[in-house]
């Protein structure tokens, strides 16, 4: 059953009002694929992401994973179905020191301990992976916006997820704070972990995605090779603008 | 063993030496106190009870129920009435009353504890003044505005009145196990769900936890020991009225303990009951005429200096080595 994608989506559309914020978005995301989602803002991705998530009921359309069908799913069930994210706006459990905001993870984890000092020490090697080892006791209000970020990506990985979402991991990270998380990210990749990554940075996208899919008013505007995607008239175009565009055809 | 683990039993030892000490030190001061003591203090014990079942809800799971009496009343009604009508033994009525009022959280919790903030504290307040005008208009069951009497004695008491002694051990043996869950919440894989819940719950859920199930269950189990602790307050009380078993009062002193010795630890609200009892009792006695107003004014400036609770201050002061009471202030207030 290797065939079947760990996440398929299905005319998914989510209105509010009568606004479309996300319509008609069907794609597949196979096994151990990096799968980059990149559009201008408002374009959805967020949207999208709470649709799989569980934080979002969709209006229309079905979401299955790994062949189960998980539409209108509690968050709680899609994560314990194997589906981690993280959040644009950060969420961490500022009352608990950051070795306890990952051993919330771990504890909940389907097939997680259930003895609090295991899941704290467990905690140790998902901070040192991404980078936060030592930091354990610390507060969350006592980190830097990169700390955060990190600590942020941690608490998803303490969920041991076989599909990752990750919204905007990098922003506000300087380009130098980048690259540890794009090897993670391939580190992951090697373990046979999906990730969808939601990022405005485009170098990050290129370098980690085996493909990407652009969203432009909540629709599927193009997927396909990271260089071509980048490239194609119509994504500048939903970025920079027609004008822009144009000029780049003429140029070319 | 490696001696962070030592460390680590040791310091989980602490607690279990000092409980000790302290049940030791109630049994030898209960030989020790005329009768009047005895109830002084039983009460103090029971409202270490009420304090760690408020703690459940409002301070791990951070929802402020203000109308928590509500479970105290209906425990307490519960018991009467089994007590009285059935014939039931206390015993039995007690475990019963706390079941009653575990399935009246789980009722209500579920449309409730959609509700955040304020809206939920008001939905409470709501139900706890609701079900005291219940209790007011079902005379034939639970006698009404008239009260309810329990039998103590007698061939159609089944259980005999407890006494001073008695009721001291009692309320002891509730705010022992009162201490004994919130301990166990407090360092469990539920509690730590409880604690994300507080903190974020779409958070919460994004990392597998059942956030209605374990709000709901929260719920219950608070109000599962606030309901034990009415049963046996209105066993010691004997004759029982709505207004005193469904009375506002009791909740806000709940609310007070936990806020002020520091809410989500089980330390604080041990220390809050135990120092605003003894605040509150201090003052009586030297100041008369004011001491309310006098109570009053030291809980306005503790809330002030230190929002987050005595207990959370001293800890976060332990941690950052800083206990500037003008850093604390700036940290919560601006």
């Amino acid at each position: 059953m290797s065939d079947v994608p760990l996440l398929e989506t299905r005319g998914l559309t989510r209105r509010f009002g009568s606004f479309d914020a996300v319509s008609d978005v069907s794609f597949s995301v196979g096994k151990g694929e990096i799968l980059g989602v990149i559009g201008p803002n408002g374009a959805g991705k967020s949207t999208f992401i709470n649709l799989v998530s569980g934080h979002l009921k969709p209006t229309k359309g079905r979401v299955l994973i790994d062949g189960k069908d998980m539409t209108g799913a509690a968050a709680w069930d899609v994560a314990r179905a194997g589906v981690a994210r993280t959040f644009q706006i950060v969420k961490p459990f500022n009352g608990m020191t950051v070795r306890e905001n990952i051993a919330v993870g771990i504890l909940y984890e389907r097939h997680g301990t259930n003895r609090l000092s295991v899941a704290l020490e467990l905690a140790e090697e998902i901070l040192a992976e991404v980078g936060l080892a030592g930091s354990g006791d610390r507060m969350p209000g006592e980190l830097s916006t990169a700390d955060i970020r990190r600590l942020e990506f941690a608490k998803a990985l303490a969920s041991k997820p076989r599909l990752l979402l990750l919204d905007e991991v990098m922003a506000g990270l300087r380009p130098t704070e980048i690259g540890p998380s794009l090897e993670l990210i391939l580190k992951l990749k090697q373990r046979g972990t999906t990730v969808i990554v939601v990022e405005h940075v485009m170098k990050a996208i290129v370098a980690v995605s085996d493909r990407v899919l652009v969203l432009a008013q909540g629709k599927v505007l193009m997927q396909g090779d990271p260089h071509e995607v980048l490239a194609d008239p119509r994504v500048i175009e939903v970025y920079l603008g027609h004008r822009y565009a144009k000029r780049q055809k003429g140029d070319s | 063993m490696s001696i962070s683990t030592q460390m680590k039993t040791r310091r989980s030892l602490i607690p279990i030496a000092l409980t000790l000490v302290a049940v030791v030190l109630a049994l030898v001061l209960k030989s020790h106190l005329p009768g009047g003591e005895l109830r002084a203090v039983a009460t103090i014990f029971m409202f270490i009870a009420l304090s760690q079942a408020w703690n459940i809800i409002g301070g791990f799971t951070g929802y402020a129920s203000f109308g928590q009496v509500v479970f105290f009343g209906m425990g307490g009604y519960f018991t009467a009435v089994v007590m009285l009508k059935w014939n039931f033994s206390f015993w039995l009525a007690l475990v019963l009353s706390g079941c009653f009022a575990a399935l009246f959280a789980i009722l209500i919790g579920q449309p409730l504890l959609k509700l955040k903030g304020h809206y939920f504290a008001i939905a409470t307040l709501g139900v706890a003044e609701g079900m005291r005008e219940v209790v007011i208009n079902l005379p034939d069951l639970t006698g009404g505005g008239a009260g309810i009497s329990v039998p103590i004695a007698g061939k159609f008491a089944k259980t005999q009145y407890l006494g001073d002694g008695g009721f001291y051990l009692l309320f002891l043996a509730l705010a022992i196990f009162a201490l004994g869950i919130g301990t166990l919440v407090s360092r469990n894989k539920f509690g730590y769900g409880l604690r994300a819940i507080h903190q974020n719950e779409d958070a919460a859920a994004a990392v597998g936890i059942n956030t209605v199930r374990s709000k709901v269950m929260a719920y219950a189990l608070s109000a599962f020991i606030t309901g034990i602790v009415g049963a046996s307050y209105v066993f010691q009380q004997i004759t029982i009225f709505p207004e005193r078993l469904f009375d506002v009062e009791i909740t806000v002193l709940m609310i007070m303990m936990v806020v002020i010795g520091g809410s989500g630890t089980v330390l604080g609200p041990l220390v809050g009951a135990l120092g605003l009892q003894f605040v509150s009792e201090y003052l009586r006695q030297h100041f008369t005429n004011a001491h309310t107003f006098i109570l009053g004014g030291i809980i306005i400036v503790a809330v002030i200096l230190i929002p987050q609770g005595a207990v959370n201050y001293l800890r976060e002061g332990r941690r950052t080595k800083d206990y500037s009471l003008l850093t604390n202030i700036r940290k919560y207030r601006l």
